[in-house]
C-alpha cells in the first residue's frame, strides 16, 4: 500500500523552477533512498513534502488525506517526521530535555499547563527509552551544544524517531561524519527504523546501496529514474547523467 | 477641488519627508538586520540641531550642512563602539540597545532644549507664499518637496548606478557573501549606517520649519517609520517610497475627512497587511 | 543536602521572613515603596515570561498593564459594591482580552517586527485611552478611592491603611509569581521554552508556534493586568501613563537591568528600579537619563543583568570543592 504519493510536483522559486514533473509513490515499510547530484532538489523535495513550501503544482498524499496545503505541524502530527541535513536540535537544552519536548508533542500535551511536567511518568519514562534505543543514556544531561558532532547527529536522529512516526525522512544523516561514523551509523538507522517506512537522501554510496530497498535518482529536479539497486546501478541513464561517488 | 489638490501636495510633502527617514531605516534593517530606533532620534537631533544653529548662528543654510554631518560622526561612532558589540549577542539585544539609545538620546535633547516646541524660522529666503492653484501655497514647503526630489535622485544614483551602490546592495542581498569576496563589510556597514543617520538627521533640518520642534517628535516619526516598512516590506527601498507617499496622503486626507479616526485606519492597514502578506507589499520573503 | 540548595532555602526563608514583618521594620514612606515594588515585580516578571523564556521582546507591554489599570479604574468609579478580589480578577481577564487581540497580530513575527508592533498596539491604546475622554477622562485621569475588602470570617477591611494593602498585595503578587513559576514547568510552558531556543524545529516536531505563543501571551496579559489593577489601587489615581511608552521602558528596563536569564532577575530589577529612582530622584529631576544610561551599559556589558553578577556557577563549584575538601 503507498502511504505517500507525489503527483506531478512543481516548485520554483521566482522564476527558478526547482522540481518539475516530479511524481512518486512511497510503500509501506520500504527503506526508499533518494539520490541525486548537488542541486539536484532533494533537499527541496522534502521541504515541500513536509509543508515549509507548498508546490506551485501538484499534489502530496499521505495516508490517503491530500497534504499539499497543509501545516508544517499538522502534518508532522499526522506521522511524517523529518531530520535536518543541517544539525536542527534545541542547542541549550540538555539531551533528555531535547527529546522530552518531542514525546510531550507525541501524547499531545502540547496546551496542557495543570500538570508538571518533570512529574510526568509517561513522558519520563518514554524519553528515556527513546534516548537507550539512541544510545545516549550516558549523555542525558549533558546541554547539546556542548556534545560533539557526531553525538548531535544522533541526537537529530533521535528528535526524528521521538514522536514514533509513521513515515521518516532523513535528509542526509551521515552528511560531515567521518567513514567510521558514517558505517556505524547504517545499523543504527536499521534498528530505529524497523517497521517503520523510511525515505532517506543520501550522498554516501555504500549507505544507499546497504540500507534502500528502491531508489529514485533526481537530476534538474526531474525524476531521472526509480528502481531497485541493481536496476539504478545498471542504468546508463544515470550513469551518464551522474558519476556515482562510491 | 482646490482643497483636495492643497491636502495631496500637503500629504505629497510629509509623505517626502517620511520616505527621507524610513529609507535608512529600511536600508540598515535589509542590511544589516537590525531595526535601528535610534534613527529616529537622529532625524529628532537633526530638527534641534537646526533649532540652535538658526537661532545662534543666523544661518539655517548652514545647519543643512553642519547638522547631518555631525549625527552622521555621532552614527558612525554608535554603530562602531556600541553596536558591533552587541551584534553577536542576537537581535534582542541589538533592539534592546537601539530603544536604549533612542531613549537616551531624547532624555538629553530633553535636558538640553527643555519641553517645550521650539520654533525654527523660514529661511528668509524662502518665506511668503506663491499663487498656487488659484490660492496662494507657503514657498517653504515646495522647497521640501524640491529638495526632497533631489535627495531621492541623488540616492537613486548612487544606489543604481555608482559602485558603492552596488556594493551596498549587494550587501542587502547577502552580506556575507560580499565580505567572502574582499570587500572590507564593517566599513561598508558603518558607512551606510553613519549615511543614513546623516539622511534622517538632514530630514530633521528641513522637516523642523515645517513640523516645528518638539521632544516627541522622534517617536511620531519612529510609528510612522514603522508603518511604512512593515506595509512596504523591510528592506525595500521602492515599498518603502511607495508607502510613505500613500501614508502622506492618508493622513492629509484623514485629518480632512476621518479626524477621530486617522489613526485608526493606519493601524487598521498594518495589521490587515501582517495578517495577509507579513513581509510586507514588496517585501522579501523571510 | 546539596549545600547551595540549602543557600537558597535559607535565602527563600529570609527573604519571606522579611517580607511578612516589613511593615513593623520600615517607616511608612518604605511601606508605600515597598508596596510599589512587588506591584512592579509582577508585571517584570510578566514581560520576562515573554522575553526571557520564550525570546520575545515587547515593546509595548504596557497596554495590557494599561487596561487593567482602566478595568479596575472603572469598576470602582460605576460599580460600587463589586468585592475587590472580584475587581482584580476582571482586571487580569482583560490584560488577557487585551493580550489576545494583540497577540492576534503580534505572535506571527518575532524580533523587531514582534517588539514594534506591540508598540504600535500600545500606542494605539494610548490614543484610545487619550481621546476617549467621555470613559477614560483622558490625560487628566480619575481619582478612585480604595474599597473595602471583605473577607470571611475577619469581615470588612479597610485597605486605606497602607500596611493593609501592603499585605493584600503581597498575597496577590505572591500568587501570581508562584503560578507563573510553577506555569513554567508544565509542558506549556516548556513548549514556549523550546521555541525560543529552535521555534523551527518545534514546527516540525509538531507544535502549533502561534497557538502556543498567543497562549503565553495571554498569560502575561493576564498577569500584568493584575499588576496595572493594583498599581491603581495603590495609587488612588489612574492617568493615560499608565500605558504610555514610559512604562514600557519602565518595565523593560526592569526586567534587563535584573536580569532576564533567571526567573527572579525581574524582581530585582524592580527593587534596584525603584529604590535607585527613589534615590536619584531626589538629587536631579534628571533621574530618566541615569536609568537610560544604566540600561544601556547593561545591554553593552553585563548581558546577564544584576542577577548574573551572582555567577551561581561559581558558587556551586566552590561549594562542591569545599565539600571535598
Amino acid at each position: 500500500m503507498a502511504i505517500l504519493r507525489l503527483r506531478d510536483i512543481d516548485k520554483d522559486f521566482s522564476g527558478l523552477q526547482v522540481l518539475s514533473g516530479v511524481s512518486m509513490e512511497i510503500q509501506e515499510g520500504e527503506r526508499h533512498a533518494v539520490i541525486g547530484p548537488n542541486g539536484a532538489g532533494k533537499s527541496t523535495l522534502f521541504n515541500v513534502i513536509t509543508g515549509l513550501y507548498k508546490p506551485s503544482r501538484g499534489e502530496i498524499t499521505f495516508l490517503d488525506r491530500d497534504i499539499t496545503k497543509s501545516s508544517i505541524h499538522k502534518i508532522a502530527r499526522m506521522g511524517l517526521s523529518r531530520s535536518f541535513q543541517i544539525i536542527n536540535i534545541f542547542p541549550k537544552m540538555t539531551v533528555f530535555e531535547n527529546i522530552r519536548i518531542a514525546v510531550v508533542s507525541r501524547f499531545n500535551r502540547r496546551f496542557n499547563w495543570t500538570s508538571f511536567l518533570h512529574r510526568d511518568r509517561k513522558i519520563l519514562e518514554e524519553s528515556d527509552r527513546i534516548l537507550s534505543l539512541i544510545g545516549m543514556t550516558d549523555v542525558r544531561d549533558v546541554p547539546a551544544w556542548e556534545m560533539s558532532y557526531g553525538m548531535q547527529r544522533q541526537l537529530e536522529l533521535a528528535l526524528t524517531l521521538a514522536r514514533d512516526p509513521i513515515l521518516i525522512l532523513l535528509d542526509e544523516p551521515t552528511a560531515g561524519l567521518n567513514a567510521e561514523e558514517t558505517r556505524n551509523s547504517v545499523p543504527l538507522i536499521k534498528k530505529v527504523t524497523e517497521g517503520k517506512t523510511l525515505v532517506i537522501v543520501e550522498h554516501d554510496m555504500e549507505v544507499v546501496f546497504n540500507l534502500a530497498d528502491r531508489i529514485t535518482v533526481l537530476n534538474y529536479g526531474e525524476v531521472l529514474a526509480t528502481g531497485t539497486p541493481d536496476e539504478i546501478r545498471g542504468s546508463e541513464e544515470v550513469k551518464k547523467a551522474y558519476l556515482g561517488r562510491k | 477641488m482646490d482643497i483636495y489638490a492643497m491636502q495631496a501636495i500637503h500629504g505629497l510633502v510629509y509623505g517626502m519627508l517620511l520616505f527621507l527617514v524610513s529609507s535608512g531605516l529600511t536600508l540598515v534593517f535589509g542590511m544589516m538586520g537590525v531595526l535601528n530606533l535610534a534613527h529616529a532620534a537622529f532625524y529628532m537631533l537633526g530638527a534641534y540641531f537646526a533649532y540652535t544653529i538658526t537661532t545662534h548662528l543666523g544661518n539655517f543654510w548652514l545647519s543643512l550642512v553642519l547638522a547631518p554631518l555631525i549625527v552622521g560622526i555621532l552614527g558612525v561612532g554608535i554603530e562602531h563602539f556600541t553596536l558591533r558589540k552587541v551584534h553577536k549577542s542576537g537581535h534582542v539585544a541589538e533592539l534592546l540597545l537601539t530603544f536604549g539609545l533612542f531613549y537616551v538620546i531624547g532624555e538629553v535633547v530633553r535636558i538640553i532644549w527643555g519641553s517645550n516646541p521650539l520654533r525654527v524660522p523660514v529661511p528668509a529666503l524662502l518665506a511668503g507664499q506663491i499663487p498656487l492653484l488659484g490660492k496662494t501655497y507657503p514657498i517653504y514647503r515646495i522647497f521640501i518637496l524640491g529638495f526632497s526630489f533631489l535627495i531621492l535622485i541623488g540616492m537613486a544614483l548612487l544606489i543604481l548606478r555608482s559602485r558603492i551602490g552596488i556594493i551596498i546592495r549587494a550587501a542587502v542581498s547577502d552580506a556575507d557573501m560580499v565580505d567572502v569576496l574582499g570587500t572590507n563589510v564593517p566599513r561598508v556597514f558603518m558607512g551606510v549606517f553613519g549615511g543614513g543617520a546623516a539622511l534622517a538627521a538632514l530630514a530633521g533640518v528641513i522637516a523642523a520649519p515645517f513640523l516645528s520642534t518638539y521632544p516627541g517628535m522622534g517617536l511620531d516619526i519612529l510609528l510612522d517609520c514603522f508603518v511604512v516598512i512593515v506595509v512596504g516590506g523591510f528592506g525595500s527601498l521602492f515599498g518603502a517610497f511607495a508607502t510613505s507617499l500613500m501614508l502622506g496622503q492618508l493622513q492629509s486626507f484623514g485629518i480632512l475627512w476621518i479626524p477621530r479616526l486617522a489613526l485608526v485606519f493606519q493601524f487598521l492597514l498594518m495589521a490587515v497587511v501582517l495578517i495577509v502578506r507579513p513581509t510586507g507589499l514588496f517585501g522579501e520573503k523571510q | 543536602m546539596n549545600p547551595l540548595r540549602a543557600l537558597k532555602i535559607a535565602g527563600g526563608g529570609t527573604a519571606s521572613l522579611f517580607l511578612l514583618l516589613l511593615p513593623f521594620l520600615l517607616p511608612l514612606i518604605d511601606i508605600h515603596l515597598a508596596t510599589e515594588i512587588l506591584i512592579f515585580a509582577l508585571f517584570a516578571v510578566s514581560f520576562n515570561l515573554l522575553l526571557g523564556y520564550c525570546g520575545l521582546l515587547p515593546f509595548g507591554h504596557a497596554a495590557c498593564f494599561g487596561v487593567g489599570a482602566y478595568a479596575t479604574a472603572l469598576i470602582f468609579k460605576h460599580i460600587t459594591g463589586m468585592p475587590f478580589l472580584l475587581t482584580i480578577m476582571i482586571s487580569a481577564l482583560a490584560g488577557f482580552a487585551g493580550a489576545l487581540i494583540i497577540g492576534f497580530f503580534c505572535v506571527r513575527l518575532s524580533g523587531g517586527y514582534f517588539a514594534l508592533i506591540s508598540l504600535a498596539f500600545q500606542m494605539f491604546f494610548y490614543a484610545v485611552a487619550l481621546k476617549w475622554r467621555a470613559v477614560t477622562s483622558g490625560d487628566d485621569g480619575m481619582s478612585i478611592s480604595r474599597p473595602d475588602l471583605y473577607l470571611p470570617g475577619l469581615g470588612s477591611v479597610s485597605l486605606m491603611n497602607i500596611e493593609t494593602l501592603y499585605y493584600v498585595t503581597l498575597a496577590i503578587v505572591a500568587l501570581a509569581i508562584v503560578a507563573c513559576y510553577l506555569f513554567l514547568k508544565t509542558p506549556l510552558g516548556n513548549a514556549g521554552i523550546s521555541m525560543r531556543e529552535n521555534v523551527n524545529r518545534a514546527s516540525f516536531l509538531g507544535f502549533n508556534v502561534f497557538l502556543t505563543r498567543l497562549a503565553i501571551f495571554c498569560f502575561s496579559g493576564f498577569l500584568a493586568g493584575i499588576s496595572g489593577a493594583l498599581f491603581v489601587v495603590h495609587q488612588e489615581f489612574v492617568a493615560t501613563s499608565v500605558m504610555d511608552v514610559h512604562m514600557s521602558f519602565t518595565v523593560m528596563l526592569m526586567a534587563t537591568i535584573g536580569g532576564t536569564a533567571h526567573f527572579l532577575g525581574p524582581v530585582l530589577g524592580a527593587v534596584f528600579f525603584i529604590v535607585f529612582q527613589d534615590w536619584i530622584s531626589s538629587l536631579t529631576k534628571h533621574w530618566w537619563l541615569f536609568m537610560g544610561i544604566v540600561f544601556v551599559l547593561v545591554v553593552l556589558y553585563a548581558e546577564g543583568g544584576l542577577i548574573g553578577l551572582f555567577k551561581w556557577e561559581k558558587i556551586s563549584a566552590w561549594f562542591a570543592s569545599e565539600k571535598e575538601s
